[in-house]
């Protein structure tokens, strides 16, 4: 299935190097919605989110031959683009919120709305989700990349490795820090006792 | 199980599923060790608090406008394309459709003219239109009268119709008069007046027929 998936990919890309826009369409509508989410997520900011995507897609239609089937699947390759682009953004810009930048976009307000009653458990709620995108954010790149694949999009390690191209190893490696990192920055907001004496 | 050990492996503790003996013993240090409880129930938390940030934008996606930019852009780059692949090949076409048209003509032109000495050969000797009435010619002593027809010849005494295959018009003016040395009756009143002759001239430059072409008077 994933390889047909893939021969699929494939063609559609052919198609579209050769002037096929519905094919180049198809490839932009199948791929966008988890990049953008992995953009979004790692830079907390819609417009970077938006421009990522849309310069990896321009990549694709300038230059279709860079993706070699032999070395991994489109998804993959698209993903590598993506960090890239992530990254050069992270190093341009300020971080920036991502509250904010989710506000200007109205999807923050959805899955808040529907599990908090109240206005004083609504605000509790975003309280405390703004604190974790906000540690989330503030992790080291490569231990972010891993919660984001990982915690947030939910994928499996083998899954995450695939599309950072490392082994499996190093992303549960990386997901233990970045955990570690998440609940020592979010250690104040509960009452955690210290380790007492080492390895038991 | 050490507690680095147990937050090596422990924080997944839900998700081991493969390896019964790392679950069992990661249950184990989790009821012995209040300091791993705690951080395992911190880490479920944070594991829940991820689960929901992600929920928010699980439903995210790019916007439609950046479909509309970058289908703008793969158009414009592909009709560039398209359009410098129609120029060169309605270039090429052009160029074949030339060499085919001078090739055409040309080979039009060689067949026109191979045969253009006879079809003019034939056109003259059709346009001709001779008069045979009298096809030996004049009979001696019968009188002949230059016709005032424009387009008829007369043979001149003595001249035959067969000679006339190459023969060549001349036109020139001459006085009515002089048409008596060709063996033509000439009327002496009008002897002076000038005409114009259409003669024809045969091979050996001797002319075999005339026609009147224009009179002066």
């Amino acid at each position: 299935m994933h390889i047909e998936a893939q021969e699929r990919d494939d063609v559609l890309l052919r198609r579209s190097a050769r002037g096929d826009e519905e094919a180049f369409t198809e490839l932009y509508r199948r791929h966008q919605a988890p990049l953008y989410r992995f953009a979004l997520r790692m830079s907390g900011n819609v417009w970077a989110a938006e421009e990522i995507v849309q310069e990896v897609f321009m990549t694709l239609i300038r230059e279709p031959k860079k993706f070699d089937p032999e070395r991994g699947a489109l998804r993959s390759f698209l993903y590598g683009i993506t960090r890239n682009r992530v990254m050069k953004h992270l190093e341009r810009k300020p971080r920036e919120s991502l509250h904010e930048a989710i506000d200007e976009d109205g999807i923050g307000q959805r899955g808040i709305a529907s599990d908090s009653p109240t206005p004083a458990e609504w605000a509790d709620v975003r309280e405390r989700r703004d604190q974790v995108r906000a540690a989330v954010l503030k992790l080291p790149v490569e231990f972010r990349e891993a919660v984001v694949l990982c915690g947030l999009e939910e994928l499996s390690y083998e899954e995450a490795a695939r599309l950072l191209d490392c082994p499996v190893g190093t992303i549960r490696s990386r997901l233990h820090r970045g955990r570690a990192l998440l609940l020592a920055k979010l250690e104040m907001l509960r009452d955690t006792p210290k380790r007492a004496g080492g390895s038991r | 199980m050490t507690c680095e050990e147990f937050e090596l492996a422990g924080l997944d503790l839900e998700t081991i599923q493969a390896d019964d003996a790392v679950h069992s013993a990661a249950r184990e240090h989790l009821r012995s060790c209040p300091r791993c409880a705690a951080l395992h129930e911190n880490w479920q938390t944070l594991r829940a608090d991820l689960h929901a940030v992600g929920a928010e934008t699980q439903e995210a996606e790019a916007p439609a406008r950046v479909e509309m930019r970058l289908r703008q852009e793969y158009r414009t780059r592909h009709k560039t394309v398209k359009a410098r692949r129609a120029a060169v090949y309605a270039g090429w076409t052009l160029a074949a459709a030339a060499v085919v048209v001078a090739a055409v003509s040309w080979v039009n032109w060689r067949h026109g003219n191979g045969q253009g000495s006879t079809a003019s050969a034939v056109n003259s000797a059709q346009n001709l239109n001779i008069t045979k009435t009298t096809p030996a010619g004049p009979e001696l002593g019968e009188t002949i009268v230059a016709s005032n027809d424009a387009g008829e010849f007369t043979l001149l005494p003595g001249s035959l119709p067969g000679m006339l295959g190459d023969a060549t018009v001349v036109r020139v003016q001459m006085q009515r008069g002089a048409l008596g040395a060709l063996g033509l009756t000439v009327n002496e009143e009008r002897a002076a007046d000038l005409i114009q002759v259409d003669l024809l001239v045969g091979d050996d430059g001797q002319p075999q027929a005339l026609r009147l072409a224009e009179t002066t008077d």
